[in-house]
């Protein structure tokens, strides 16, 4: 199945240079899959997790990473294109209930 | 589709090689001075004369959709650009999934796809028309920038829906441009087409309700046509989409400047009606007010115009073509619908099509859910006990099943008598009206804010909040 990255690029996690970041990722991410074929990259206007960006987040793994900086990148990308374990310290930090509605919203059941 | 070079030389700077089509651009030559007497008529009243520190697109790629300057909202250059085309692209939804998307509109479609066109068209000037006299009650320069930014970018994408019209539907489109300017919000002869459209934005709570909750489902309703098989439809509503979610921020940053200024107040004691701040009960009411208005607009939940716009591949699910959905073509599925019944409440399996409004509105609400959620953060972290909450999607609806029954805030169905009995605990009265229209007093001193709102965290593109946002003349 597709995985599709979404990359925070609501004000706080804009100001924190999240379309910076995006472009990074992206080119990371085209090195491995230059057609989109498994992993799709996206922009999302805003998680809610304001005080914890930037966030990027991993559907359907259901991954939400917050506090990244460029220096996490590598990490990020080893984690989504290999499965390796989700990196603990960059989960768990904006409240369940902000997860928890971006779930609903992309879990659809249709 | 046209190359996207940006050409600011002509009058109406654009990326669609206006030059190369000389009928279009005397079309819209002819248009544009009735869109700036428009403007001079039903825009920002009475400061045109004076310099606003703007965001101006001049272009669609990165940083050039952000070229900030003072300039004369008159002299405020609207143009028409759309997002850079993608390659060899596909209708990705409804029957024709997989075909070669459109660069024409087909002939089966056309009324559908006008009035689609009309209907979002029609919302810009109007919104423009509702906030027109909201800038003599600014609470501060910072807030009045934002505002006639928002007004400006509200003018631009009209400018965007109009160029659709003039380009693919010929004398009716032309027609119909000029009808947009023709409408007016709240007019009883001339009203604008949808009813949130009409109503009063009379104080700076509607303003901020009404951008947090009236411009997100502005924002549904752009993401849906940016999945549109019509591919001009789609490249415009893509950069609107960048536009509008400046506005969105506005108002939700707006109202969580009044809830902390509340909260600070009501923490150290404060009753917020002895300093002209507004009190938590008349927020809610006016978050019930234009939460309820906005979820209006997504139409009935139960549509088989919504299915046939879908069926057509004009107008998508939220994030379509993200991928999130099993069957692009939504056959063979039902949405669970929670409608009247007698007294109480039952489902209904309605065929996934007719649901699409449904499926949409659910999006926003679980967006909506998010920001009232951040509101109420900044409350727990004031160690207060008062939680914003969103009205259920029942609650007081004038469109769609529940049109005609009665609601409480929280979704539960109750008599006509128990609505009557609490009517004015949950949508704002006419003493709410008159209060906060008390509280709007105007604050010009840069750096200074009124006492029902707190400063930004940080002012707009990295200036200080005592930046001069507004130059008088």
């Amino acid at each position: 199945m597709t995985k599709l990255v979404y990359v925070c690029d609501g004000g706080d996690c804009a100001e924190k240079g999240s379309v910076e970041l995006f472009e990074t990722l992206r080119a990371k991410l085209a090195e491995i899959d230059p057609k989109e074929q498994r992993l799709r990259l996206r922009k999302y206007p805003c998680f809610g997790g304001c005080e914890h960006g930037i966030n990027i987040t991993v559907w359907p793994d259901r991954v939400f990473y917050s506090k990244i900086t460029a220096n996490d990148l590598d990490d990020v990308v080893d984690n989504i294109e290999r499965d390796a374990p989700r990196i603990e310290r960059l989960c768990g930090h904006v409240k369940p209930d902000v997860e928890e509605i971006l779930w609903q919203m992309l879990d659809s059941p249709y | 589709m046209p190359h996207m070079e940006v050409d600011l030389d002509t009058r109406i700077p654009n990326n669609v090689n206006l030059k190369g089509d000389k009928r279009l651009l005397r079309a819209l030559e002819h248009w544009q001075p009735q869109f700036i007497e428009w403007w001079k008529e039903m825009g920002p009243s009475d400061f045109n004369a004076d310099s606003v520190y703007l965001r101006t697109a001049v272009g669609v790629g990165k940083g050039g959709w952000a070229h900030f300057d003072h300039v004369k909202m008159p002299d405020y250059r609207w143009g028409i650009f759309l997002a850079e085309p993608t390659d060899d692209r596909k209708i990705h939804f409804g029957d024709h999934v997989g075909d070669q998307a459109w660069d024409q509109v087909p002939g089966e479609m056309r009324n559908r796809l006008r009035r689609l066109i009309v209907t979002q068209g029609d919302t810009e000037p109007a919104s423009v028309e509702q906030q027109r006299l909201l800038g003599h009650t600014a609470p501060s320069l910072y807030d009045m920038r934002s505002l006639f930014q928002v007004n400006a970018e509200e003018g631009r994408h009209l400018w965007a829906m109009v160029y659709l019209l003039h380009v693919f539907f010929g004398s009716d489109g032309r027609d119909e441009a000029e009808e947009l300017l023709a409408r007016r919000s709240g007019n009883a002869d001339k009203p604008r087409i949808l009813e949130a459209f009409n109503q009063p934005v009379e104080t700076w709570l509607d303003f901020f309700c009404f951008t947090t909750f009236t411009d997100r489902d502005g924002k549904y309703q752009l993401a849906s046509l940016a999945e549109s098989g019509f591919s001009p439809l789609a490249y415009s509503t893509q950069f609107m989409l960048t536009e509008e979610a400046y506005h969105m921020q506005t108002g939700e940053n707006g109202i969580g400047r009044i809830v902390h200024r509340t909260g600070e107040l009501m923490r150290e004691g404060t009753d917020p009606r002895k300093v002209g701040a507004i009190p938590f009960d008349i927020i809610q009411r006016y978050i019930n007010f234009w939460a309820s208005m906005s979820m209006d607009l997504f139409g009935g939940e139960d549509s088989t115009n919504a299915a046939e716009a879908f069926a057509m591949g004009l107008k998508g699910r939220y994030r379509e073509s993200d991928g999130i959905y099993k069957d692009p073509k939504a056959l063979g599925q039902n949405y669970k619908l929670s409608v009247p019944k007698n007294g109480g409440m039952t489902e209904q399996d309605v065929p996934l099509r007719r649901a699409m409004n449904s499926l949409l509105l659910d999006a926003y609400v679980a967006d909506s859910t998010r920001i009232v959620n951040r509101w109420n953060r900044d409350l727990e972290r004031l160690d207060m006990d008062v939680r914003i909450s969103l009205p259920d999607k029942k609650f007081h609806r004038g469109q769609g099943v529940y049109a005609g029954y009665w609601f409480n805030p929280a979704g539960e169905r109750i008599t006509e008598e128990e609505w009557n009995a609490h009517r004015d605990d949950w949508l704002p009265t006419e003493a709410d009206s008159a209060y906060v229209k008390t509280c709007m007093i105007s604050v010009r001193e840069p750096g200074k804010f009124a006492n029902w709102i707190s400063p930004p965290h940080q002012g707009t593109n990295e200036q200080p909040n005592d930046f001069d946002y507004v130059r008088f003349h």
